[in-house]
């Protein structure tokens, strides 16, 4: 496992020369490795308290960086070693905001298998915890809409609309995001998957139930394509929860 | 035997009255061949799953609190759901309810304000397997079994949420802390690291468990399936080989999530000629069903992408 905080010295401030001499005094070998200093002026304290106010991110404080978390995350173990929940918990705490900043690439890879919040003998609710930091970050705008956020964003969207899911929505709703072309009918606007340009492993698993006759699950899942199931008292509900969401900037910006 | 309650509200979720119907379907044969009942949740919403709760914390409260409000009104004390991530979040709902005064008090001034009954308790969410184990158990499955799955080697994949973390399923936790600090440990919890109730209805029912540890509680994806293709990648195939390397014919599922990434990537990674990932997947109550008698088409084989028919009509068992 390499050591995280390494990655906080950048190249430029690491000098290493092959002969070293101070004042007469050869001090070549492993001696000769100097960083440079630097002040860190741009703390933000105001970062981790605001992850503290939300209910499911205040455990970070519990937080003694054991680092139990990073060795049973499987996106460390078995991705990229970049990952390190640990880590980002250190620097959230700081407020190095920055410093989160550089790893946007990899921060939102969590995959919520709770193992480092299972694991955790502290009782940090990690992935909670990576999760609001990840909100608080987009609140702020110092990460942009990375691929499940625009996932999530319209799962939930879904939700609120309709008070249910519905599988074919989501599935080619979310193929149309990705810039695949789905081919969709004049009049209820809902994709047709055999005219529309999508994976072939896709095109396979949709006509399987056709090839085999299986007409009742066909059935069933075309009505929910034609009629997206919805939750029948809805509307009063669905009024309060969006006006919650409001609150918490949670709707899709601009939208 | 018998402390969760025989009568339970019934939580399918979206997943189940759509694309995974198989796994509704088969669950309602297995709980009344095993003498249960299961009340189903008129008119719920969805619970949020892995996604809502990264967009917004009371929005997802309230979603779950509503479903927990039904209940209640219904008369039941507790829920049963057959989904890892909609049992997760029903508890997760819970932990926050009984844990944070602030947010029980504001959920509650929400659903008034909704038109929906504010709760005066919070019911308890179990995992269908859960329920299943403690209120008829391998002895009844046993009992029930006329049509035994012998020859069946079966690699039991439980994912992650039914077990993890112990917050929120109520699991003992064997990292750190003491006896004390536990407050919310359940008796009739599975064990964390190493789950075994699936294990013990199927081989109860004549199937034969491979050793799967650790990839029995590794992650498909979950979330990400869609959205990180890479690493779901990854995952399953992982999870795949080591099922097959070790000797499964099938795996049994637990979740209508994990089981929907598995088979699709499974398919997707046999396209691209990957070794040794087409093992078939199939909802251990699918299984439980046909030990119990019942044919292919009662417990919807037919639904599954991966098409463990073959597999089993080779055994002789459907």
């Amino acid at each position: 496992m390499p050591i995280h905080e390494r990655s906080l010295v950048e190249s430029e401030r690491v000098l290493k020369k092959e002969r070293l001499v101070i004042d007469g005094i050869d001090v070549s070998g492993d001696w000769n490795l100097i960083i440079l200093p630097r002040t860190v002026e741009d703390y933000d304290l105001d970062f981790a308290k605001e992850i503290m106010e939300s209910p499911d991110g205040k455990t970070i404080q519990q937080c003694y960086q054991c680092s139990y978390c990073t060795a049973s995350c499987p996106v460390h173990n078995y991705w990229d070693d970049r990952y390190n929940p640990r880590h980002f918990i250190y620097l959230a705490r700081l407020g190095m905001v920055d410093e989160l900043q550089k790893r946007v690439d990899v921060m939102w890879r969590c995959v919520s298998c709770h193992k480092c919040t299972h694991r955790c003998p502290k009782g940090v609710l990690v992935e909670d915890v990576l999760k609001v930091i990840l909100r608080v970050m987009y609140k702020r705008g110092l990460i942009g809409d990375y691929p499940s956020k625009k996932f999530d964003q319209f799962f939930t969207e879904n939700v609120l609309e309709y008070g249910r899911i519905e599988d074919g929505e989501l599935l080619f709703g979310w193929m149309e995001k990705q810039g695949y072309k789905i081919k969709k009918d004049p009049i209820l606007r809902k994709p047709i998957p055999f005219f529309s340009d999508i994976p072939k492993w896709l095109k396979d698993m949709v006509s399987k139930p056709i090839k085999e006759g299986n007409i009742s699950f066909i059935m069933l899942n075309a009505k929910h394509m034609l009629f997206h199931p919805r939750t029948k008292e809805w509307n009063k509900f669905k009024q309060v929860l969006r006006k919650v969401m409001e609150e918490e900037g949670a709707l899709a910006k601009g939208g | 035997m018998g402390i969760i309650g025989k009568r339970v509200a019934y939580y399918p979720g979206c997943s189940l009255e759509g694309a995974s119907r198989a796994y509704d379907v088969s669950t309602r044969i297995v709980a009344k061949e095993l003498g249960l009942e299961l009340d189903y949740l008129e008119d719920y919403n969805c619970c949020g799953a892995m996604e809502s709760k990264n967009v917004t914390f009371m929005g997802t409260m309230l979603l779950n609190a509503r479903n927990m409000s039904l209940a209640l009104k219904r008369g039941h004390k507790v829920i049963v759901a057959p989904c890892n991530g909609c049992s997760f979040s029903l508890q997760r709902a819970e932990y926050f309810l009984e844990t944070d005064k602030k947010v029980f008090e504001k959920v509650n001034e929400l659903l008034k304000e909704g038109d929906v009954d504010p709760l005066d308790e919070i019911p308890q969410t179990y995992h269908l397997l859960e329920w299943l184990y403690n209120e008829a158990g391998p002895q009844k499955v046993k009992e029930r079994t006329v049509k035994p799955l012998k020859g069946l080697k079966v690699a039991n994949y439980y994912g992650c949420l039914y077990t993890r973390p112990h917050f929120y399923s109520r699991t003992y936790a064997h990292a750190g802390g003491n006896e004390e600090e536990r407050p919310r440990k359940r008796e009739t919890a599975d064990d964390d690291e190493h789950p075994f109730y699936m294990n013990e209805l199927l081989e109860a029912a004549g199937a034969e468990s491979v050793y799967f540890e650790p990839m029995h509680t590794q992650c498909c994806g979950g979330p990400h399936s869609l959205s990180d293709e890479d690493v779901s990648k990854k995952f399953v195939m992982m999870i795949l080989q080591t099922a097959k390397r070790n000797g499964a014919n099938i795996i049994a599922t637990e979740c209508p999530l994990c089981h929907a990434s598995l088979e699709m990537y499974r398919y997707r990674l046999m396209l691209e000629g990957v070794e040794d990932v087409d093992v078939p997947a199939a909802y251990f109550t699918q299984l439980l069903g046909l030990a119990f008698g019942y044919s292919v088409d009662d417990v919807k084989l037919k639904d599954n992408l991966s098409d463990p028919i073959p597999v089993l009509r080779r055994l002789g068992i459907a």
